[in-house]
């Protein structure tokens, strides 16, 4: 079999590159490969289940918890601190977008420049201005709900859909910002919402059930990709699942022939040859298939001949600050799933020397479960006390880390339950995190007590690889990261990363966005190299 | 909600839900407003509770066994006690709490009533407590210029 492009993986990146280069040639060959299968979407039973039972149809299809005593599970972890994997990923078609919150936030202009700014890291090898246009088209892309007054970040472009108004729960941070002289604003949101153009995305209708949309409001790379085969009219478009590539085979030092990858159903090897390979299997995935792609001409994996593949791994530490109210007047309780009050206050210039980090109110705070008091069989003037009674309101967000050479993902050489190598994890926090967190928690408790509430002990801290990245970084040269400022790998014609991996840095916000954003830059540059072949020709 | 709903492969050989269990389901639903107080008028519901016992049968068939469960459980409790005692019992005995269930009562309580209790909150008995919206609640979409559809605060 042979293919013009074939794309490992199947998320955002993966997704928005696809369509991207289809909206130039509809009949481009493009074959998409899955190590995962597919979950059906949109479906009334998964989606009743959920609503009373919490199961997702997609638990299934990640990875298990690290091995303890007495249990086997996967991967490994062997850094000073704990980066989990569990509930971080999902293996399936969309990719790890099957289950985000949908948090779509720019980088700043200033997250391009790190090295420049604070002597760490190192800088983007493109500036805000070169990604702003791809910001604006991704957010129309994956359809996100803003208010471009409030987004702090240079825009060319409104968001396609108007910023869902705030909660009543968002009002007592608020005030509590306002107070302080913290600015706040609504939270860019992956949801569609009401437009007048011609759709297949429903607008959101505020089922409070995200992560599994009824309606497909919320971007999901696999609702896109169904869409896509189902009616695109793409004939040389085709998604193969279950196929975890085994390696990407080079026919020269310089120029990738294409793929192995093993059929887990039919048991077998499968040979494909692609005049270009695209690597957005995530940040973790990523690396590791260029790892263990050896050959005479890649000793140690493509673009590994200095040891970077897979270094300056990285996460964003998630936090969720509590604090006590004593009363409840206002019957707070979740009306919704997704945040619509953020703050980007601290992922300023000023924080950016300890790190920059992002606040949003979740939707989930205080957390009153109206359905667990009466399943417990509590009587309604019992929960009516509860309702009104004391309760915890939370903020959380996340801190801005940078990548340290010593952090690597690389592949265990296990086999896990869904036929794919697993996974280790080699990562051990900053030294100056934990004082960095202190500060971080006393500027949060400000807010609580400008409320007022009472802040809680003990914080709630995560260094889960939701939003690992930077494995691949992008570089200007070929000592200082994996691949190009085009993500073509250093020294090879025709293999690009276009997953987080390929991020030079962070910043303190979701990855998501800035993701789609490079994937449809990616799909231009691509598209303008066709087209000066075919002029060749 | 537009593609067809998941299916269990055994699932497609089992009868209808006889008419007289979904009767017995329905007075169970509409207990559950009675004794806490959340719904004053489940009629326009009743169609739903019935796709909704459907859509748990379609994925997981042994809900065709616990729903004709149910009613045995809950017509000898009624001949028993009383209908509202024996809802009551239902709704509120703890011992029924016993994971995993084994007993009848149990199994009822947990695999039919308190998936009815969630089920009834999500079609709208949460509003008894002051919400305009809740997860698992179809609100309707925020259309610029309309009230959103939960509280807000400008």
């Amino acid at each position: 079999m042979k293919v013009e492009t074939l794309i490992i993986g199947s998320g955002v990146g993966a997704a928005a590159l696809a369509q991207r280069l289809l909206a130039k040639n509809p009949r481009a060959s493009i074959l998409m490969l899955e190590a995962g299968g597919s979950v059906k979407m949109k479906d009334a039973a998964l989606w009743q289940n959920y609503v009373v039972s919490g199961n997702l149809p997609y638990d299934p299809y990640q990875d298990a918890d690290y091995p303890e005593r007495g249990q086997p599970g996967e991967n490994v972890s062997l850094g000073g601190t704990v980066m989990g994997l569990s509930g971080s990923r999902v293996f399936t078609l969309g990719g790890t977008t099957i289950h985000w919150d949908g948090w779509s936030f720019r980088l700043k202009p200033e997250d391009f420049r790190l090295y420049s700014n604070t002597g760490q890291g190192i800088d983007w090898p493109i500036g805000y201005d070169e990604l702003e246009p791809y910001y604006g088209q991704a957010e129309h892309y994956i359809g996100v709900s803003g208010e471009a007054k409030d987004c702090g970040v240079p825009r060319s472009t409104p968001y396609p859909f108007p910023a869902f108004p705030y909660t009543l729960e968002d009002q007592p941070v608020a005030a509590a910002m306002e107070k302080l002289g913290i600015a706040y604003g609504h939270m860019p949101i992956a949801r569609h919402g009401v437009t007048e153009t011609t759709s297949t995305h429903a607008p959101c209708q505020t089922t409070g059930t995200c992560l599994y949309c009824p309606f497909g409001a919320r971007y999901s790379a696999n609702n896109f990709l169904n869409d896509m085969v189902a009616w695109g009219a793409y004939p040389n478009l085709e998604i193969r699942l279950n196929s975890f590539v085994k390696e990407i085979t080079m026919s020269t030092k310089h120029r990738a022939s294409g793929v192995v990858y093993h059929d887990r159903f039919a048991g077998k090897d499968v040979v494909v040859e692609a005049e270009q390979v695209i690597v957005a299997a995530g940040a973790l995935e990523s690396p590791k298939l260029l790892q263990r792609s050896r050959s005479s001409h890649w000793a140690n994996g493509i673009g590994n001949d200095l040891d970077l593949v897979g270094r300056y791994l990285i996460t964003q530490p998630y936090y969720a600050f509590s604090a006590d109210i004593a009363a409840n007047p206002a019957r707070l309780q979740p009306e919704m799933a997704f945040a619509t009050l953020c703050s980007r206050h601290f992922d300023s210039v000023e924080e950016q020397p300890k790190g920059k980090f992002v606040i949003g109110n979740p939707p989930s705070a205080p957390a009153i479960n109206l359905a667990s008091q009466m399943q417990a069989g509590r009587r309604r003037a019992d929960i009516d006390r509860y309702v009104d009674g004391t309760q915890q309101l939370q903020l959380i967000g996340q801190i801005e880390i940078v990548g340290d050479w010593k952090d690597r993902v690389s592949n265990y050489g296990k086999m896990n339950s869904m036929g794919m190598i697993e996974t280790a994890i080699d990562f051990t926090k900053p030294a100056s995190f934990d004082a960095r967190f202190v500060e971080v928690q006393a500027r949060i408790n400000r807010i609580f007590e400008a409320m007022p509430a009472t802040p809680a002990a003990n914080p709630f801290l995560s260094w889960r690889a939701d939003h690992s990245c930077c494995t691949t970084r992008m570089s200007t040269d070929e000592t200082q990261g994996v691949i190009d400022r085009d993500l073509k790998v250093h020294g090879v014609d025709n293999v690009y990363v276009c997953s987080n991996a390929a991020f030079s840095s962070s910043g303190s916000v979701n990855p998501t966005l800035t993701l789609a954003a490079l994937a449809l830059r990616l799909g231009d540059h691509l598209n303008k190299s066709t087209t000066k072949a075919s002029a060749a020709r | 909600m537009y593609q067809l709903t998941e299916k269990h492969p055994l699932s497609a050989g089992l009868p209808p839900i006889a008419e007289d269990v979904f009767a017995s389901m329905w007075r169970l639903f509409v207990h559950i407003g009675k004794f806490w107080n959340n719904m004053d008028d489940p009629a326009p519901y009743r169609s739903q509770l019935y796709t909704f016992m459907c859509n748990r049968i379609s994925l997981y068939p042994i809900y065709h066994e616990y729903y004709i469960l149910a009613k045995k459980v809950m017509d000898e409790l009624i001949a028993e006690r009383g209908e509202d005692a024996a809802y009551e019992l239902l709704f509120t005995d703890a011992g029924a709490l016993q994971t995993p269930p084994k007993t009848p009562l149990a199994l009822v309580r947990q695999c039919v009533s308190n998936e009815f209790v969630a089920w009834q909150l999500a079609l709208g008995g949460f509003k008894a407590w002051g919400a305009e919206n809740y997860c698992g609640y179809i609100g309707g979409a925020f259309i610029p210029g309309q009230p959103a559809p939960y509280r807000t605060w400008s």
